[in-house]
């Protein structure tokens, strides 16, 4: 969400480092022995003085939804820049059936092997695209691939221990969702209505690419994972239980309300799941409609679909895809959960 | 953010996960025990990636003859991107530029401005144009956030503020019917969790008689009389942790977030009419002894 805009407004600031890249170093390492003994110091210092406990508690639910999260997000970075950086886009074209209705359903399917986040599977959505695969088979992949790949279903059944049934709806809800988004694409979606990028040669080795790639998507969705951690950790330190229970009880708006909570906070897929689980007055319909709906839509992905494949393409796309992941979820949960 | 403040974000990031991980036992504060392998793991990498940046970084000046190029590239770069968010605020031509399907020519070649978007695309997405990492995503900034917080809040376990609620929690924890009976000469330790499946659910009524020895940290209660003794059951992080409370009779109160065991007999309600999960079991104490914080805050 914000992203897009902080990234423009930098665009436009006079880049002062432009070819005098000499002038930073000797500036970094002041500012790194600086953070470093502020740190360390501050352990001392600051500490005791930082004791209160609704900080505290604030802190140690925050730094537990980040660290928490850390591992998957990292194994899911890593193998995505690995794919991105090692199989070439042209094997998705071959591997995919020609026509168009058939490729939509094995394309969406096709995310269960590619791991990865939303932040990453918009990147290799588009790439999908400029290399002639078919819109729509690629926007299944896009929505099906952050939600129903390996890590994220592991992720699932180990947030929720003892229901096994919710990583299976989900599996089910996403798959649904995204074949259902890709087929109304292709017979309704037009194509001056979407943006297809063209991709730039990758510079350097692949080795390069790779750890520019994972460095990249680790801090950006690393910040993003943040956004959701000091949310989440402020509503559980402000919001009284009782407000939360209260919603809760209410069938269908408080399934309403989880889904424009996972909206709001923007978490990595591969870490909703936690979140979710911490949301224990839900019931497990808006449960799996928060998991269903975050890794489709949310702030941070809408701005990324703009960006990436302009803002006509969002407007009709996002809604969309909200509409018919909050109807399927709430009929998948009410079969299995 | 330039390349040396995202690495020396990964470097910070990936050293304060080790240094809850390896260096002492603080993350079982916030994760599960079983969780430590894969925690120093990606603390591993994510520094191995901070350090192998500023390295790249550090040799950087003494290779800086193909650099010069590269800064212009980007500058071109920048431009583009530039004018293709004023092409935002009109969808409509844009859209219609965007319908051709021989663009992606044009638009490598940087030829002309109103071949803007792929190259925004790539800055927004992951980019292997390599421009865009030399300025990477804002929002990363925010990893700082936790390596302040892991440093100078330090923050425990959660304790009496978290538990503070007089309310039940929102769902009983987990009770099982196939409890082993219990010595009646000797004091069982058991977790708090199993004494209230056993209070709530248990049929047998096994408690019933019985000494038993539990340990949890000290909440007051609103009511007289009476405080908590009690454990946070966490199924997968602190985030979603539930306080399980059991209420101490004819004990006096120890400071507030005070690690006890308390050792004492269930007292059975007056009536079964009330359904579980309402009120905390109640325990006469007889007696309460201070200890040390366990290594594992949780249950």
């Amino acid at each position: 969400m914000p992203d897009r805009t902080l990234a423009d407004v930098s665009t436009e600031l006079p880049p002062s480092e432009w070819g005098r890249r000499s002038a930073a170093p000797p500036a970094m390492p002041w500012i790194f022995a600086a953070v470093v003994i502020l740190l360390i110091a501050g352990r001392f210092v600051l500490t005791p003085l930082l004791a209160f406990p609704s900080l505290q508690t604030w802190a140690t639910i925050f730094v537990a939804i980040s660290v928490q999260a850390l591992p998957f997000l990292v194994f899911g970075v890593l193998l995505s820049a690995a794919i991105t950086a090692f199989v070439p886009a042209s094997f998705w074209t071959r591997a995919l059936p020609r026509h168009p209705y058939a490729a939509v359903p094995v394309a969406g399917a096709a995310g269960a092997v590619l791991p990865g986040c939303e932040c990453a599977s918009v990147p290799v959505a588009s790439g999908l695209m400029s290399r002639g695969v078919t819109p729509a088979a690629a926007l299944a992949f896009l929505l099906a691939s952050p939600a129903i790949n390996p890590v994220v279903v592991v992720a699932t059944a180990v947030a929720f221990p003892g229901q096994p049934m919710m990583a299976v709806a989900r599996f089910a809800a996403s798959l649904i969702v995204a074949v259902l988004v890709g087929w109304l694409w292709l017979r309704f979606g037009r194509s001056t209505w979407l943006r297809v990028p063209a991709r730039t040669a990758t510079a350097g080795s692949k080795w390069e690419a790779f750890r520019e790639a994972a460095q990249h998507d680790l801090l950006h969705a690393g910040g993003f994972l943040v956004v959701g951690g000091l949310t989440a950790a402020t509503l559980n330190v402000v919001v009284p239980r009782s407000w939360l229970t209260a919603v809760a009880d209410v069938p269908l708006l408080s399934v309403l309300v989880l889904t424009l909570l996972s909206v709001l906070l923007s978490i990595c897929s591969e870490a909703d799941a936690f979140v979710a689980a911490s949301l224990t007055a839900f019931s497990p319909t808006a449960k799996l409609a928060f998991l269903v709906v975050g890794p489709m839509v949310d702030l941070k992905l809408i701005a990324l679909q703009i960006g990436t494949f302009g803002r006509a393409f969002a407007a009709r796309f996002v809604p969309l895809t909200f509409m018919l992941a909050l109807l399927v979820s709430m009929a998948v949960g009410g079969v299995l959960l | 953010m330039n390349r040396m403040s995202q690495s020396l974000v990964m470097v910070f990031l990936g050293g304060a996960v080790l240094r809850i991980t390896v260096l002492s036992t603080s993350y079982l504060n916030y994760v599960k025990p079983g969780f430590r392998p894969f925690l120093i793991a990606a603390g591993a990498v994510v520094l191995a990636l901070g350090v192998i940046g500023l390295i790249q970084e550090w040799r950087k000046p003494y290779l800086t003859a193909p650099d010069h190029p590269h800064g212009e590239h980007a500058e071109h770069h920048r431009h583009e991107d530039h004018s293709g968010d004023a092409g935002h605020s009109d969808p409509g031509s844009r859209a219609g530029r965007g319908s051709g399907g021989s663009r992606g020519s044009l638009d490598l070649s940087h030829s002309s401005h109103e071949s803007t978007d792929p190259s925004h695309s790539d800055h927004e997405g992951r980019g292997h144009g390599g421009h865009d990492h030399s300025h990477g995503p804002r929002v990363a900034w925010l990893l700082c956030l936790p390596v302040f917080a892991i440093f100078l809040i330090a923050p425990p376990a959660l304790g009496a503020f978290a538990a503070r609620s007089e309310e039940p929690p929102p769902r009983p924890p987990v009770t099982t019917d196939a409890y082993a009976p219990l010595a009646t000469d000797s004091v069982t330790a058991m977790p708090i969790g199993e004494f209230i499946g056993r209070a709530w659910a248990d049929s047998t009524y096994s408690l019933t008689g019985k000494r038993v020895r539990l340990t949890g940290f000290v909440v007051p209660s609103a009511k007289k009389n009476r405080w908590y003794v009690t454990r946070i059951q966490m199924n997968c992080c602190a985030a979603d942790g539930i306080p399980l409370k059991v209420a101490v009779l004819k004990a006096a109160r120890p400071p507030v977030d005070t690690w006890v065991e308390v050792t004492g007999t269930w007292v059975r309600p007056k009536s079964d009419k009330i359904p579980n999960g309402m009120v905390a079991p109640e325990l006469v104490a007889t007696d309460v002894t201070e200890v040390p914080q366990p290594v594992e805050p949780y249950e």
